[in-house]
């Protein structure tokens, strides 16, 4: 009888919509959470990006709300803020990483003259390789990077540890994982020119 | 000796699915240079080996033999799932940390190779037992890489460091080669104990 033929399928519809059935409530459940979570990870990225510090999740959902405004200017969400006196803009990028979509948070100064942070909101790239771009080290040399004839530069094969001479308008790859850094870089290079004209145009 | 005991001490050691039966590999080369991730990692596994075993060896009179093999597929994939899904709605820094990871544990062979190997001619709880140990020896073999493949590669443990500042890590250890050979390292010290201790 179990090798029946119209049991075979029975069986295989049954069992199939029990699983996806369950999966479809889990899913439901946890859609909310699921997605504050990802406010909370594009809030905390902008904070961070911009150089607000924060104690925790609950503070950072605070802070945003009181220091940033949001701007739509050519259709593109600009984060405004005032960090120590000066103006700070952010927008979020989104590219190709090496296996997926890599979005993040890039804030600079008013005059686009350095970078005064960048963050990540999603990616996923080769935990422990690629995936290691969320690591503060990385995160930490383009804090307040000297822009050079508007684009930064990758050192591949530097010493792993990061390039923290933030003159230079240089950053370091990260080793084994170049082409994720290639990526980051070329993300970031190519939103500076975005934001130099946006920033150019309305406010200049 | 109990067949609980029996059973956790062949997953655990004489029948090791990473180093005697050399499954689960491919995960293998890539979380191990992290400990945390590793960790996760494999505690994620043992529980998805641990109730796809269970489900399977549940229903197993009520599956046809033709489809075996895709049904099974389709319950372990549902773990899988799940598992992304508690995942990211209650820990998103860890989901964020494995990415593709955790959906890629459905191509882990251990898991397959229990539902089939055991669950289908055992009773459930027991098959749930044999799941959760299999996974118990998968972590304890990928840990172990781990622990090398961190300490060496970045000089910390899950993230603290422990050699000093000064110590020139070994960038090899980061990538997924130093893998192969720490995991050949690790079946040839273990093979050759037991070999020794059988001659004897």
């Amino acid at each position: 009888m179990k090798d029946n033929k119209l049991y075979v399928v029975i069986f295989t519809f049954l069992i199939s919509f029990i699983l996806v059935f369950i999966l479809a409530l889990a899913n439901e459940m946890t859609k909310e959470k699921v997605k504050i979570n990802e406010e909370l990870y594009l809030r905390k990225a902008v904070l961070s990006a911009m150089g607000i510090e924060y104690k925790n999740d609950i503070e950072a959902y605070k802070l945003f709300d009181e220091k940033i405004k949001i701007e739509k200017i050519k259709d593109i969400d600009v984060y405004k803020s005032n960090v120590n006196g000066e103006d700070v803009y952010a927008v979020i990028f989104v590219g190709n990483g090496l296996w997926s979509t890599i979005r993040g948070v890039l804030a600079v100064d008013r005059n686009i003259s350095k970078i005064i942070g960048i963050d990540f909101i999603t990616q996923s790239e080769t935990p422990g390789l690629g995936g290691r771009i969320e690591e503060s080290w990385f995160k930490e040399q383009f804090k307040f990077e000297k822009i050079i004839d508007g684009k930064i530069k990758m050192i591949v094969g530097g010493s792993g540890k990061g390039d923290f001479n933030h003159d230079n308008g240089e950053v370091e790859a990260i080793t084994g994982a170049t082409r994720t850094s290639e990526s980051v870089l070329n993300m970031i290079n190519s939103y500076l020119n975005i934001l130099k004209n946006l920033l150019g145009g309305e406010l200049g | 000796m109990s067949e609980y005991k029996k059973i956790m001490k062949d997953n655990i050691w004489y029948n090791n699915p990473v180093f005697i039966q050399i499954l689960g590999i491919c995960s293998a080369l890539a979380v191990t240079n992290n400990l945390i991730n590793t960790l996760i990692m494999t505690i994620a596994v043992s529980l998805v080996t641990a109730f796809s075993s269970f489900t399977v060896s549940t229903i197993k009179s009520l599956i046809p033999r033709k489809v075996r093999m895709i049904i099974q597929t389709l319950i372990i994939s549902f773990y899988v799932i799940i598992v992304d899904i508690i995942l990211r709605a209650y820990m998103p820094g860890i989901s964020k940390a494995l990415g593709p990871y955790v959906g890629l544990i459905i191509t882990n062979c251990i898991i397959m190779g229990r539902a089939e190997g055991f669950a289908q001619s055992n009773k459930p709880i027991i098959s749930f037992w044999d799941g959760f140990t299999s996974g118990i020896g998968y972590l304890v073999v990928l840990i172990a890489v781990a622990f090398f493949r961190e300490l060496l590669g970045f000089g910390t443990l899950f993230g603290y460091r422990v050699l000093p500042e000064g110590f020139i890590s070994w960038t090899i250890m980061l990538m997924a080669p130093s893998a192969f050979f720490m995991l050949a390292i690790f079946i040839w010290i273990a093979k050759g104990y037991m070999l020794r201790k059988e001659a004897k």
